[in-house]
């Protein structure tokens, strides 16, 4: 193990957590990111027992989750193995297929807040019907003029993929908007 | 005080307001121009070219003529309308557009010039001496005639934006707008519901007639209370639908804040962009005038809009309870306006109506065929001249109401140029063919204005909206409500030599359009322009249609063959600040920071911008005063020990595929293919026309993988390109690609020193020339097990490293580095210092590679294959490109205390320094410390074959001229025996 | 503007950049004696019809798709949308 010490987009050791309003807002280190994309000739994957999902979807089983990037190309995140090679044990679980690292690419920030909420949320940050981030649904969109993946877990949870060198910008625009939505 | 029993105001708190500095009361429910009104004020502004006093003619968002500044310092807003500012504690108001106390303008001398004022008076008086439009003129012009003044402070508020979605969105929450709304909401419908009233309702507050014989308001409340419980319906009140746009978009802007003494943690407004599926369009309909002699002073009103302050306000336009007030309607709805009157009590004079046959509905007196034909009162109307038979009376009257008749709301049905249809039987036009898809007009505003037919068509227009959705929905039971049917005249004003006003906010009289008419300024579109009708901030709500029918009278040909001007969004001004989003100063736009950002500020760095990124640009010590002092200490540094710089802005592109390197090959003009497998090759991308545009480095980290680096400005564009190489192009070849810039932190590692820097912090790996040289690639291990790519190329021409790591290391690789580096005399640099070392070393950049060059010209033509094709490559070799014979050279100071300007055009001494003898141009430019003095980059016709040169550089703009040595582009180790080492 | 995605639905245009008219798509050959000719025709001349026109439209913040958009300049009106990555193998196998 190296003995460098990592240190979150903000500059810290311990990842950013805070509540605006009724928001609550995680910084998630700990999850290790990789990309995925279909080879000409291999027809399909399956790593860790994921059934790839189809455009706008997302798919998860045990701590693994995988979602729609592009045709014939996914994110595959795994909790927990940020601090380990996950996009060389990602090629391994899916041969024929291009794997790049991306666990530094992105910043992942969890959004919990009661359903109605999230719904006030993503009203203010993303143009999209809500059905396009309904429960399971998955995708790539502009928040805040940024380019963010967006994965909707639950009616109460939203996952941000925020492109890491512009995490605090877009952390600036979530807190503004749940301070905002605390008001009557 | 004319403050009358009755109302949707709350009596029970009351409110003290200000305007003009004097303090007034109203109540909550209460507009500014109501509360004034009820306290007797309705000289509320001046007019815009004349400066005649003007109090409210409307009761809403068509108001041309009570505009005020609400509120002061930083937070007032000039051009309010009055009728519209809803009344809060502490409200502050001041009329605009006069010199002097609004009752004794200075500036009403204009109203005494009018003569000189007409129609086109711009073009036609202030045409000569030219010269003095600039000085004279046009600075006269902007202070007397005019609007309310910016306060030149920054808005202090802040803004939001939202986006909302949904099946059918309801533009209006009048009788058509709510049924519409309450149909849609009950089929399960997502609804959205905008009013731009703080209150739903529209004109069932207004109005006296019951809904299932009790009072409207209480049907709307209903309404409102059933709406507000459903989870599918959002209401937005204070919401102004501005714009209808291409596919169902629509701009809307929601007031949040504007009815509180200050918004506090609240946003102001809300700008929304909202898409529907489809739109009914309830927008109403506005009331118009009839011109006649001296129309536009305080007291005059649109007959339903006194209705409307009596019914709904409970107030009446006149100074004391008893003084009298009358109709003037060409049309049975202005009646309406005499019965409420009567029962609210009001001294009734009387309705003066030109029909003939005119009804009567009450116990007033009908002045049948007669007209009102000129009024008295200085600062609000005292009395009126009343013309019948040929016979006119003056009498006392305090108050008008004056009916035109009604022109439904259509704005935002053409807003799509669809035109507006001319009825004959309404009198008015009516959308027309072509509005935005999916949008359906109902109610007043499709000219079916009864409140019986409103809300039936309201209703209907949802269920057809739906049923295009396949959502099925019932029609709702709807309240018996009045269906008097519109009886009216075509009579449009009245006759006279005495000015009559048509467009009150910008001055325009029937004359001025009898003068256009006149100058065969007749077409609509030049009617408009040359009498700047319906060009105020109102857009000419009150005003158009009564004009268009005065032109065509004129001409002799009908309102339908007259036609009307085109309608654009907003249907009412929106502020800019709501415009740009809310974001503002370093929010403005999104920033994106490095991974050894939060050390490089501990370290006391300076930021420049580079795009959204913000970099270091230099790292000042102690004791230095001025940056070139840090910037000379960093360049030194890397020339002779070891420097450390974070690249990570770089783009950095993960090609892989089968046919990675045929796909490079052919987005790059020199060959990648060949690349071996742990090697680095610099490359050129260009554009098709055969121009550079980018340049980078291309390492191959296996056979099937390659990672590709761009320029930091170019790093969203390449990525574009190479997916259209990919997708569009060459669809055929196995290749991924995936932008990976901040997955890495990237830092460069330059100097003689660096390899042994370096090598103090891999584990275990080979870095001797002969075991990594120069352009070599590996991924390996650091600080003990951290995995690390590391490529050996060079910005500099020192020996150089460039090491990347996850980029959470990033930071702590920076500092691990600084540690071990100390002995070593190790200095962090900054794009200053990166931007010296490079031209120094004669590295073409972003200056060099400006869209305007080519790979020849930067000495690279070799760099453009002609084994293969590749992006660009055709093109590069046509004639204009290949037979260009600038050549990128380095070029010094004759005297060393010269600068060298970049921006500056070459010229060769003696030759005149004009376009037709221009020799090139300086790309870049810095004051070298190895060479000791200032030195530049630059363009030169036959620059290879001028070396020793004496030029001339001529910088006219900055007024500089300098003789400058030509030399080659390598100010440093020109054989690049240093980077090999 | 909506641009009904082929495989994501109806996305805001605001999600897109925008590049003109889809006769990009065919890049002529660099070989022979009228390619330079070839290419001038390609870089330099585009249609821009006041009318139904196939254009290019790159999904940038979404999905990253290149797409052939057929659209009516005068009304706005889109008359459809495919991926150009389709458009264009259909394109090379009709030529060879």
């Amino acid at each position: 193990m190296t003995d460098l010490i990592p240190l979150t987009v903000f500059g810290a050791e311990t990842p950013r957590q805070t509540a605006p309003g009724a928001l609550a807002l995680a910084e998630r280190p700990d999850i290790a990111i990789a990309s995925l994309a279909l080879r000409r000739g291999t027809a399909g994957a399956a790593p860790f027992g994921l059934l790839l999902p189809g455009p706008g979807g997302l798919a998860a089983a045990q701590a693994h989750l995988a979602f729609w990037t592009g045709a014939g190309q996914w994110m595959v995140l795994a909790e927990g193995l940020a601090d380990t090679d996950f996009a060389a044990a990602l090629r391994d679980a899916a041969p024929g297929c291009s794997v790049t690292e991306q666990t530094d690419g992105w910043t992942v920030v969890d959004v919990t807040a009661p359903e109605p909420l999230i719904a006030r949320l993503l009203e203010r940050l993303v143009n999209l019907p809500p059905e396009a981030l309904a429960p399971g649904r998955a995708t790539r969109c502009q928040m805040h003029h940024l380019p963010v993946h967006a994965l909707r877990l639950s009616s109460s949870r939203l996952r941000l993929l925020a492109m890491r060198s512009a995490t605090a910008s877009l952390w600036h625009a979530l807190e503004t908007a749940g301070q905002r939505l605390a008001l009557p | 005080m004319t403050r009358i029993p009755g109302g949707l105001i709350d009596r029970s708190q009351t409110l003290t307001f200000s305007f003009n500095g004097r303090s007034y009361t109203g109540h909550p429910g209460d507009t500014l121009a109501s509360a004034l009104l009820a306290n007797g004020v309705r000289l509320m502004g001046r007019s815009f070219k004349y400066h005649r006093p003007r109090g409210p003619v409307s009761a809403g968002s068509e108001e041309p003529n009570a505009l005020v500044t609400l509120r002061s310092g930083a937070r007032a807003e000039p051009n309010t309308r009055a009728t519209v500012a809803e009344l809060y504690e502490g409200l502050t108001a001041r009329s605009q557009n006069h010199v002097g106390p609004l009752g004794f303008d200075a500036l009403a001398v204009n109203d005494l010039l009018s003569p000189f004022f007409a129609a086109g008076f711009y073009y036609k008086t202030f045409m000569w001496p030219r010269a003095f439009w600039e000085k004279l003129y046009e600075p006269m012009i902007r202070r007397a005639a005019g609007l309310g003044a910016l306060s030149g402070e920054a808005d202090p508020d802040a803004y939001d934006r939202g986006y909302l979605h949904c099946d059918l969105l309801v533009i209006g929450a009048g009788a058509a707008g709510l049924s519409a709304a309450l149909t849609a909401a009950r089929a399960g419908a997502q609804v959205v519901l905008a009013d731009e009233d703080f209150r739903l309702g529209g004109r069932l507050l207004a109005e006296s007639d019951p809904l299932d014989e009790a009072p409207a308001p209480d049907w709307v409340a209903a309404v409102d209370a059933e709406l507000r419980a459903l989870p599918n319906v959002r209401i937005l009140s204070r919401t102004t639908v501005f714009g209808a746009y291409d596919h169902g978009i629509f701009g809307a802007v929601e007031r949040v804040a504007d009815h509180l003494p200050e918004p506090g943690a609240l946003v102001r407004q809300t700008l929304w962009r909202i898409t529907a599926k489809r739109s009914v369009l309830a927008a109403g309909a506005t009331e118009r005038h009839i011109p006649f002699a001296a129309n536009d002073r305080p007291g005059i009103l649109l007959a339903g809009a006194l209705r409307a302050y009596a019914n709904r306000w409970a107030a009446l336009p006149v100074a004391r309870p008893q003084d009298r007030i009358a109709v003037f309607t060409n049309n049975d709805d202005g009646h309406r306006t005499a019965l409420d009157l009567l029962a609210k009590g009001a001294n009734l004079l009387g309705v003066i109506d030109p029909r003939v046959d005119a009804p009567r509905f009450g116990d007033y007196q009908l002045f049948a065929g007669a007209q009102v034909t000129g009024t008295h009162g200085r600062l609000g109307l005292s009395s009126i001249e009343i013309t019948r038979d040929g016979r006119a009376d003056w009498l006392e009257c305090h108050a008008l109401g004056v009916s035109g008749g009604w022109n439904p709301n259509l704005h935002l049905a053409s807003h799509h140029r669809g035109r507006p249809v001319w009825n004959e039987e309404l009198l008015a036009f009516v959308p027309g063919e072509g509005g935005p898809r999916g949008l359906i007009p109902a109610g007043a505003c499709a000219g079916r204005g009864s409140t019986s037919a409103a809300l039936k068509d309201g209703a209907r227009a949802a269920q057809a909206a739906l049923s295009e959705l396949g959502i099925s929905a019932a029609l709702p039971r709807l309240p018996g409500a009045e269906d008097k049917p519109l009886r009216q005249s075509a009579f449009w004003h009245v006759s006279g030599k005495a000015r009559a006003w048509v467009d009150f906010q910008n001055d325009v009289t029937v004359k001025d359009i009898a003068l256009a008419h006149k100058e065969n300024m007749r077409p609509v579109e030049h009617l408009k322009r040359w009498t700047t009708l319906g060009m105020a901030t109102d857009q000419g709500k009150t005003a158009n249609v009564t004009a268009l029918a005065v032109m065509a009278e004129l001409t002799g040909k009908s309102v339908a063959e007259t036609g009307t001007t085109i309608f654009r969004p907003p249907y009412t001004g929106v502020s800019l600040s709501v415009l740009g989003g809310g974001d503002t100063g370093k929010d403005f736009r999104p920033t994106r920071l490095t991974p050894t950002h939060h050390w490089a500020e501990a370290q006391g760095a300076a930021f420049t911008e580079v795009g959204p990124w913000l970099r270091a640009q230099y790292f000042p010590r102690p004791g230095e005063t001025h940056w070139r002092e840090s910037v000379d200490r960093e360049a030194t540094a890397v020339r002779s020990a070891v420097g450390l710089c974070d690249v990570t802005t770089l783009g950095k592109i993960d090609v892989q595929g089968s046919n990675a390197g045929e796909f490079l090959d052919r987005v790059y003009s020199n060959m990648m293919g060949t690349l071996k497998v742990g090697r680095v090759r610099y490359g050129l991308m260009l554009r098709e026309d055969g121009h550079l545009y980018d340049d980078g480095t291309c390492a191959r980290m296996a056979e099937d993988h390659y990672v590709v680096t761009t320029t930091t400005g170019n790093a969203g564009l390449v990525y574009r390109n190479m997916e259209f190489a990919r997708q569009c192009l060459w669809p055929e070849l196995d290749v991924q690609i995936l932008s990976t810039t901040d997955a890495w932190a990237q830092i460069a590692v330059a100097g003689p020193r660096s390899r042994e820097l370096l090598s103090r912090i891999v584990d275990g790996f080979d870095l001797s020339n002969a075991a990594f040289p120069f352009m070599a690639c590996a991924s390996l291990t650091v600080c003990g097990g951290l995995r690390a790519r590391i490529f050996r190329i060079s910005f500099s021409g020192e020996l150089a490293y460039e090491i990347a790591v996850p980029a959470r290391y990033g930071a702590a690789l920076m500092q691990r580095l600084m540690e071990q580096g100390a002995d070593l005399g190790v200095t962090p640099y900054g794009t200053e210092a990166l931007g010296v070392l490079r031209i120094e070393k004669g590295h073409a950049a972003g200056a060099e590679l400006n869209g305007q060059t080519t790979a020849a010209m930067l000495g690279l033509g070799r760099m453009v294959s002609d084994k293969k094709d590749s992006i660009g490559a055709v093109m590069s070799r046509r004639e204009g490109l290949a037979g260009d014979r600038r050549r990128l050279v380095g070029l010094l100071p004759e005297d060393p205390n010269v600068p060298v300007v970049p921006g500056s055009h070459l010229f060769t001494p003696g030759a005149p320094q004009d376009m037709a003898h221009d020799q090139g141009w300086i790309t870049s430019a810095c004051v070298s410390p190895h060479v000791g003095r200032s030195i530049g980059l630059g363009v030169l016709e036959d620059g290879d074959c001028r070396i020793g040169e004496l030029i001339l550089a001529v910088n006219p703009l900055e007024g500089t001229k300098a003789a400058l040595r030509v030399v080659p582009p390598h100010f440093v180790d020109p054989e690049g025996a240093r980077l090999r080492d | 503007m909506l641009i009904p995605h082929p495989l994501l639905g109806l996305r805001d245009a605001q999600e897109f950049t925008y590049l003109g008219d889809a006769a990009l798509l065919d890049r002529p050959s660099p070989e022979g004696e009228g390619a330079e000719a070839a290419f001038c025709d390609y870089v330099f001349l585009r249609g821009n019809p006041a009318g139904v026109h196939r254009e290019l439209w790159f999904h940038e913040h979404g999905d990253r798709s290149w797409l052939v958009v057929t659209r009516n300049t005068l009304t706005h009106e889109i008359l459809g949308a495919e991926l150009a990555s389709e458009v264009a193998k259909a394109l090379r196998g009709a030529a060879e």
